[in-house]
């Protein structure tokens, strides 16, 4: 049966339960949260701008991961199209730049409206389609767009993609390396925050609603067309701000950042955090990002690490991450996770 | 509190004079990032994983085999080269943190490596702001060396070379139903806008562009398109992948004009066996930036030397790293034993050097970093590749 209260209900009343949640306060997921959030912090502050760029880029997975966890694991929509949105952000933010010449700060929020608005294209079929028929109609979703990146060149410059200026954070006294490492930061602070707004709120019900069954959810008054057009939307705000940073950060958008492997990548996140869990996917998806930096060159290592992780996950921890840590931090909760049920 | 004694503080003082005059006596040319009194490290990125780990790697044993025979007769100026190489998988996505972990945490003294366009113009930014001398082995795109940046410096041939070599090969042998076959990715659309240029600039229309998939499994309705307009030279933008199918295709329905293929199609001998018969070739020039045959004479000291040293099949890929590693040492030689990053820079700006693989020397100017000028022209004759000229194409 799945737990949709947004708090453990159990009240300890032994000294022994009473210590386990006194050590939950602790080792809980806020704390946990602030602390990832303070080493990401300081981060700039004592490594290596090599360092700082694997920090970025984990930062921006974590929006990206998040924002699929919406739409995957709240909402049980079982879309491929994800990396296809992840390309559209950053092509449209680095277009806007280059041949349309609006500044960042403009370009990254049109960027990610353009997103929702193809995100919200995507989202038409699917509320005809579901389990593997979607699948398969957002996996030929992702195919077009990277076809239309390599081909459409008049627009999206091909094969070869595009170089852009720097992004510059002068104004804010900052370089642009640490600038753009601290607006990701910040952005993703408020997309995880935004995302437990959700989750509480009587949207987040509706997507846990739905994605247990469509018709009981129907039965408590649901909308259901609604309810999935606000979950694309949702999922295609953070890839557009997560596409833009990506952007931002490269200053080069090729087509070949985003082919299925990016799909893969970021399902392997969500559902190793756990799917639902907010704090399971950043947390994923730093250990992933770290895992395939730490294991650069080694490429195969990184294919059977993935395989073996996921397999590890699903059969001794089929709820992800969130699911062990719940098990092994007392006070660690998770609202509307798949692993609330065990 | 404690007072501070006059013992205390004599120990301090000289602890101190200790400490700088250990500074002080350091040479001046410890102070250059990756250069020590011993070792000079030079730092490489390439796709040594994935798809195109098997065009790469070659490239960079290349350049690591010219290091070794340097550091066995002694070394640069008595240092020895430290070669360190990441692997940026051929993808921009990938590269920019591979080049970003070379150059802060390998601190290598100059970048000899780069063999994907597409990685490489990700990666360039990151060089320009490390103020790297950067020596490109094989990424073709010509805005990486265009317009000249102080840094970069190329020593493989410019995309827009090879296909101005192929079209004017095909010309000289007064062809004039010249037809184009590319393939769509990043490589071969780096090729199919300068060939166009180059179409352009001698004042003729190809007969037809056919474009075909990178791994095709069969050609024939292309074939068939191409053979239709008649054409009596092909000009091919192709890898072997997709150069095999449509060359055993052509055969197959009797197309057999001149065609004229560029580097990736230097292996004409192991394009005859992908195909299966040696005669889908006898039409078949490769106009590429190496100078020999792997079989020639002039290659066989580093054929030797490869073969023995990695367990590779020499070919023309060694080539290109063999050439830019020897450019590499070369311009180390003549910056002197008080190496800097400045003084390569301005010998590298001014270098001249004839390498044992290519057909023609390095020449770099201070106004053209595209230092590869004489590209080979290869054939398949006698059941081997053979050279059989020389071009040095101009704009």
């Amino acid at each position: 049966m799945v737990t949709l209260s947004n708090e453990p209900s159990a009240e300890p009343s032994s000294p022994r339960a009473l210590k386990r949640r006194n050590l939950g306060r602790l080792v809980g997921r806020r704390p946990a949260l602030a602390v990832g959030v303070l080493l990401f912090a300081v981060l700039p502050l004592v490594a290596n701008p090599y360092q700082v760029y694997v920090g970025n880029l984990a930062l921006i997975y974590v929006i990206l991961a998040v924002g699929l966890n919406i739409l995957l694991g709240l909402a049980g929509q079982l879309s491929f199209a994800n990396g296809a949105l992840f390309g559209v952000g950053a092509y449209a933010t680095g277009l806007l730049r280059l041949d349309a010449g609006l500044p960042f700060w403009l370009a990254l929020p049109v960027g990610t409206a353009i997103t929702v608005a193809i995100g919200l294209a995507v989202a038409l079929p699917a509320l005809r389609l579901r389990g593997l028929y979607l699948a398969l109609a957002t996996i030929a979703f992702a195919q077009f767009a990277l076809w239309t990146f390599v081909h459409w060149d008049s627009v999206t410059h091909g094969t070869a993609g595009f170089v852009m200026t720097p992004v510059d954070f002068t104004a804010l006294g900052l370089r642009t390396t640490t600038g753009i490492y601290y607006l990701s930061l910040v952005l993703a602070v408020l997309l995880v925050a935004a995302a437990y707004g959700i989750m509480r709120s009587r949207i987040g019900r509706a997507l846990v609603a739905l994605r247990e069954s469509e018709v009981a959810a129907e039965s408590i008054a649901v909308d259901i067309t609604r309810t999935k057009i606000t979950a694309y939307t949702l999922t295609a705000v953070y890839a557009g701000v997560a596409g833009g940073l990506f952007a931002g950060l490269l200053n080069v958008v090729v087509p070949e950042s985003f082919n299925l492997f990016q799909i893969v990548l970021q399902f392997c996140m969500v559902v190793v955090g756990g799917l639902g869990s907010i704090a399971g996917s950043a947390i994923a998806a730093v250990l992933l990002i770290g895992m395939q930096e730490g294991l650069r060159g080694m490429q195969d290592l990184q294919e059977i690490g993935l395989g073996l992780l996921l397999l590890g996950m699903l059969l001794f921890a089929p709820g992800g991450l969130v699911q062990a840590l719940r098990r092994w931090l007392p006070g660690w909760t998770e609202p509307h996770s798949r692993g609330e049920e065990d | 509190m404690r007072t501070l004694t006059m013992t205390g503080l004599a120990t301090m003082t000289g602890l101190a004079s200790v400490a700088a005059l250990s500074l002080m006596a350091a040479p001046a040319a410890l102070a250059e990032t990756g250069v020590t009194a011993e070792t000079i490290v030079i730092g490489g990125m390439g796709g040594l994983t994935g798809p195109s780990a098997g065009l790469i790697i070659p490239q960079l044993n290349g350049v690591q085999a010219v290091f070794e025979e340097a550091n066995a007769a002694g070394g640069i100026h008595g240092r020895k080269i430290v070669y360190t190489k990441q692997d940026d998988e051929c993808l921009p996505s990938r590269g920019v943190g591979a080049v970003k972990k070379l150059i802060h945490e390998e601190k290598p003294f100059m970048i000899v490596g780069g063999g994907c366009s597409n990685a490489a113009i990700a990666q360039k930014p990151e060089v320009i702001e490390a103020k790297i001398p950067w020596v490109i082995v094989a990424s073709t795109a010509d805005s990486l060396t265009e317009p000249v940046n102080p840094y970069i410096f190329t020593t493989m041939s410019a995309a827009w070379m090879e296909v101005y070599g192929q079209l004017q090969l095909a010309l000289d042998q007064g062809k004039t139903r010249i037809a184009v076959v590319w393939q769509p990715d990043a490589w071969g659309k780096a090729r199919l806008d300068p060939m166009k240029q180059a179409f352009k600039a001698k004042g003729i229309e190809p007969v037809s562009i056919q474009e075909i998939a990178v791994e095709p499994t069969d050609t024939t309705p292309t074939v068939l398109q191409l053979q239709a307009t008649k054409p009596d030279a092909v000009l091919l933008l192709l890898f072997p992948k997709a150069a095999v199918p449509f060359l055993r295709d052509a055969y197959k329905v009797g197309l057999q004009p001149l065609m004229v293929g560029g580097s990736p199609l230097g292996e004409i001998d192991v394009l005859a066996k992908g195909v299966g018969s040696p005669d889908s070739v006898k039409n078949l020039r490769a106009v590429t930036a190496a100078g020999y045959g792997v079989d020639d004479p002039q290659v066989a000291k580093w054929k030797g030397i490869v073969e023995k040293r990695f367990g590779d099949r020499f070919n023309v890929l060694h080539m290109y790293g063999i050439s830019a590693g020897q450019f590499a040492v070369e311009a180390l030689k003549q910056a002197g034993p008080e190496l800097t990053r400045e003084k390569i820079l301005q010998v590298m700006s001014n270098l001249t050097v004839k390498t044992d693989t290519y057909a023609g020397p390095l020449e770099c100017k201070p106004t053209d970093h595209q230092c590869h000028k004489a590209l080979g022209i290869f054939a398949f004759q006698d059941g081997r590749v053979t050279g059989i000229g020389v071009t040095k194409p101009t704009r």
